[in-house]
């Protein structure tokens, strides 16, 4: 049985293997894809707005997406998404002790970052058939939304994203974070209640 | 403000706000998101042949116990040396039996006559 470190001790994945062959690795290879497909553009929108970069943001998703492949297209698919998650906020965690350790640098040479170089709104034709004023009104209230929800501690803004926008149950949360249920539970509610707190129940 | 249903309404509207950007998501991005998907895949076939390889890494290390525990048990065959062979060795390498060297005749004598006494003569 494989062991993942928590920071509040250890908990079990799982031990389950799925058998391997030709034809089985052929379909292995179409459930990964599908699997891919569906998650890859909320996991984008998470790790952008976890980063405040696109590229990087990219790059994230498809090192996490490399990550699952290699290591784990052998487990259950139901474990994928958890695993594909917890992949990704370990890589989003890194790219923020990065930042710190290279913001310290550039401040050293009198070189800080400017904060405000993220272009939120996309300039796209929108996929809905919105009229552009329709698209500025929900651009602004997920700029709002986007903001606030960046401006949480780290934990609860994963356990936000994760529960809300991935729509991860609590246990798949917990896998994800690598923390205990109750831990997500606390980081969630604390979350819903700082964002309503600073946008309001009815922003728009 | 603590209500679960006012929490859960506020987590409804957060979700769809979220997934209206999701869809508004651009043609460079989704490519892009394309591209990383192949590029991950690609990797399966050389993820499943090393982890087919890693599958005799167990079994290779256990191989490789058990012969170095043969080799160790049984060890190199190498003529062990005498018990008297070793008893003679040391009194020579004792340097007050130096003087031995001097009587070798008179010790062979020795070691012959015991030998005739012995009745062990041929």
């Amino acid at each position: 049985m494989e062991l993942i470190e928590a920071s509040t001790g250890y908990f079990a994945v799982s031990c389950r293997r799925e058998p391997k062959t030709g034809a089985g690795t052929l379909q292995r290879e179409r459930q990964l894809n599908q699997f891919l497909a569906e998650v890859e553009r909320r996991a984008l929108r998470i790790a952008q707005i976890a980063v405040r970069d696109r590229d990087e943001a990219l790059d994230l998703v498809q090192n996490a997406m490399i990550k699952l492949v290699n290591n784990y297209a052998s487990r259950a698919e139901a474990e994928w998404p958890p695993l594909f998650y917890r992949i990704l906020q370990n890589g989003i965690r890194d790219w923020h002790r990065r930042e710190k350790v290279r913001n310290r640098v550039m401040v050293w040479f009198g070189r800080g970052k400017a904060d405000d170089e993220y272009d939120v709104v996309a300039a796209a034709p929108d996929p809905a058939g919105r009229s552009p004023e329709e698209q500025l009104q929900s651009g602004q209230a997920m700029q709002r939304l986007e903001t606030a929800v960046h401006g949480l501690p780290a934990r609860q803004r994963e356990a936000f994203m994760l529960r809300t926008f991935e729509g991860l149950d609590v246990a798949g949360t917990a896998t994800a974070m690598g923390c205990s249920d109750g831990s997500v539970k606390t980081h969630y509610s604390r979350a819903v209640h700082a964002l309503r707190e600073q946008l309001g129940d009815h922003w728009e | 403000m603590n209500d679960p249903k006012e929490h859960d309404e506020f987590a409804a509207k957060a979700k769809s706000t979220f997934d209206e950007s999701v869809e508004r998501l651009d043609g460079a991005a989704l490519s892009r998101l394309n591209q990383a998907r192949h590029v991950a895949l690609k990797n399966l076939e050389n993820a499943e042949a090393s982890a087919n390889w890693r599958r005799w890494v167990p079994a290779g290390g256990v191989a490789a116990i058990a012969l170095v525990s043969v080799l160790v048990l049984r060890g190199p065959e190498v003529d062990s040396i005498p018990g008297e062979a070793a008893a003679d060795f040391e009194i020579l390498l004792e340097g007050e039996s130096l003087e031995m060297f001097q009587d070798l005749e008179f010790y062979s004598w020795i070691d012959e006559a015991e030998f005739s006494a012995n009745g062990n003569v041929g």
